[in-house]
């Protein structure tokens, strides 16, 4: 799913991108399923269906992302995908896995 | 902005605190160090749990951290409590030689009675802290200061505002002439590229590396699945999900500024600027190395809350949280919960806790004194005999 940009740039957004190629965002309240977040990026402000509700400070997937793709904080990997994952997911140990500390 | 109001130290060091400290130097001597502080206006206590039996590197570290912490800065004198007369009697010698005020007495040299000992030292106890009182503040340039840069129980907005708060901070006391410290090994693991980077020598950058990878090899070999220790089960309820993501989150504590080092632990830095120090990821014991590596002063972020202080150096708990901001009034010394959402600018409030810092280095109390809650844990190594 593409992210449109949103109509009102909002000063409190719902949830942060930290760098242009990750592929989750912080949400930066508790958020329910079925919202549109309004999504900080570096210069815009994009919107975003979330498809189950996410806790505060957790991350939703800002696109697509397939089994064993990258997953991108900082502009760095946090983790691999176990699973495909719709963008609007929460994404959490329950389909991210740590790729350090194993044989 | 440019100094503080410390105490002047005979070496050279100058103190953001002046307490008597009573230092059991063993485990038998915990109860009665306790004792003797609680009845002592400003004391702090530290009780070292072992003893003889310790070898090698636990030795080594235990005496470093006896040492080390009798003649800490924030102490204007210290009152050694002890088992064995010999072992105490060249504690005593080392910390005198040091220029630090200091008096020492054994369980063996009261007759084996622990209310003798109390007696005894309240007494000693309370001439060292009467004579302490006398001296007063005098400013100080910032680069007196070594800062230890700690986080615990750590959520995203640690990583996203706390942590680049003390960033800024970090970058202040560096560019100042201080020093500043980042430790917690394995909370650089999937971050140590971008340490390295930072290096001041390649060597270092290897340093570097060398250390995250043994750190690693270590959880490796004992069977640790790192999602569950490290994100802790309170880091993942919060919503960190690898070992990567906490450690990008808390590398952003030690700003921009060149590595000048990796040190071991609780050594103390060689030189001004930033260093990093190869140690537990636990916050009692990874503080405590910062502590014995002479920090006067303690920078703590966290998510969802962390009590723990460090007995010695004052202790600034910051947290970006919301919701932690508003439950936790009488443990957060710092709400950077406006710049999580968006009401003022990391800037501003990195401007806003380095003005806290000096603050408390000057003599403001931070939650952790008015309440108490100091305590000091030596890591340790190995086997005792």
């Amino acid at each position: 799913m593409m992210m449109a940009p949103a109509p009102n740039r909002d000063a409190s957004a719902d949830a942060i991108q930290l760098s242009s190629e990750d592929n989750v965002a912080t949400v930066l309240r508790a958020v329910n399923a079925g919202e549109t977040l309004s999504i900080r990026t570096g210069t815009t402000q994009e919107s975003l269906l979330a498809r189950e509700a996410i806790p505060l400070c957790h991350k939703v997937s800002l696109r697509s992302i397939a089994p064993g793709a990258a997953i991108l904080k900082y502009g760095e990997t946090i983790g691999a995908a176990t699973t495909a994952i719709a963008a609007g997911t929460h994404v959490h140990i329950h389909n991210l896995q740590s790729q350090r500390g194993r044989r | 902005m440019a100094e503080f109001l410390g105490y002047h130290r005979a070496d050279g060091r100058v103190g953001v605190r002046n307490v008597l400290l009573v230092l059991s130097t063993g485990g038998l001597t915990g109860p009665t160090a306790r004792r003797i502080a609680s009845s002592i206006a400003g004391a702090a206590v530290v009780s070292m749990p072992y003893g003889v039996g310790l070898m090698g590197r636990d030795q080594q570290v235990t005496q470093a951290a006896i040492v080390g912490l009798a003649c800490h800065p924030n102490v204007g004198a210290t009152l050694l409590i002890g088992d064995n007369p010999k072992m105490t009697a060249e504690i005593a010698a080392v910390v005198a030689a040091r220029g630090q005020s200091c008096a020492a007495l054994t369980m063996d040299g009261c007759g084996h009675d622990a209310v003798t000992l109390t007696e005894r030292g309240l007494r000693a106890g309370a001439r060292l802290a009467r004579d302490i009182s006398g001296l007063r503040r005098a400013p100080a340039a910032l680069s007196a200061l070594t800062v230890g840069l700690e986080c615990g129980r750590s959520d995203p907005s640690s990583g996203l505002v706390a942590n680049p708060l003390l960033g800024l901070v970090s970058d202040a006391i560096v560019d100042a002439g201080g020093r500043s410290i980042i430790g917690e090994t394995m909370e650089w693991l999937g971050a140590e590229h971008l340490l390295a980077r930072r290096a001041r020598t390649p060597k270092v950058a290897d340093d570097i590396r060398a250390a995250v990878i043994a750190r690693e090899q270590l959880a490796i070999a004992a069977g640790v699945d790192l999602t569950g220790s490290n994100p802790s089960p309170t880091n993942i309820a919060a919503g960190l999900s690898s070992i990567e993501e906490k450690s990008l989150g808390n590398i952003a504590k030690s700003g921009t500024r060149p590595i000048e080092g990796l040190i071991g632990y609780g050594e103390t830095p060689p030189g001004p600027g930033l260093w990093v120090m190869d140690a537990p990821a636990y916050a009692p014991e990874s503080v405590t190395g910062f502590v014995m590596a002479g920090a006067q002063l303690i920078l703590f972020t966290t998510g969802v809350g962390n009590s723990y202080v460090s007995a010695l150096a004052p202790t600034l708990k910051v947290s970006a949280n919301p919701e932690t901001c508003g439950a936790l009034g009488e443990q957060l010394d710092f709400d950077a919960s406006a710049a999580f959402l968006g009401r003022a600018s990391l800037d501003e409030q990195g401007v806003q806790l380095h003005r806290a810092l000096i603050d408390v280095a000057s003599g403001q109390m931070t939650w952790g004194e008015v309440l108490k809650e100091g305590d000091e844990v030596v890591s340790r190594f190995s086997p005792a005999l």
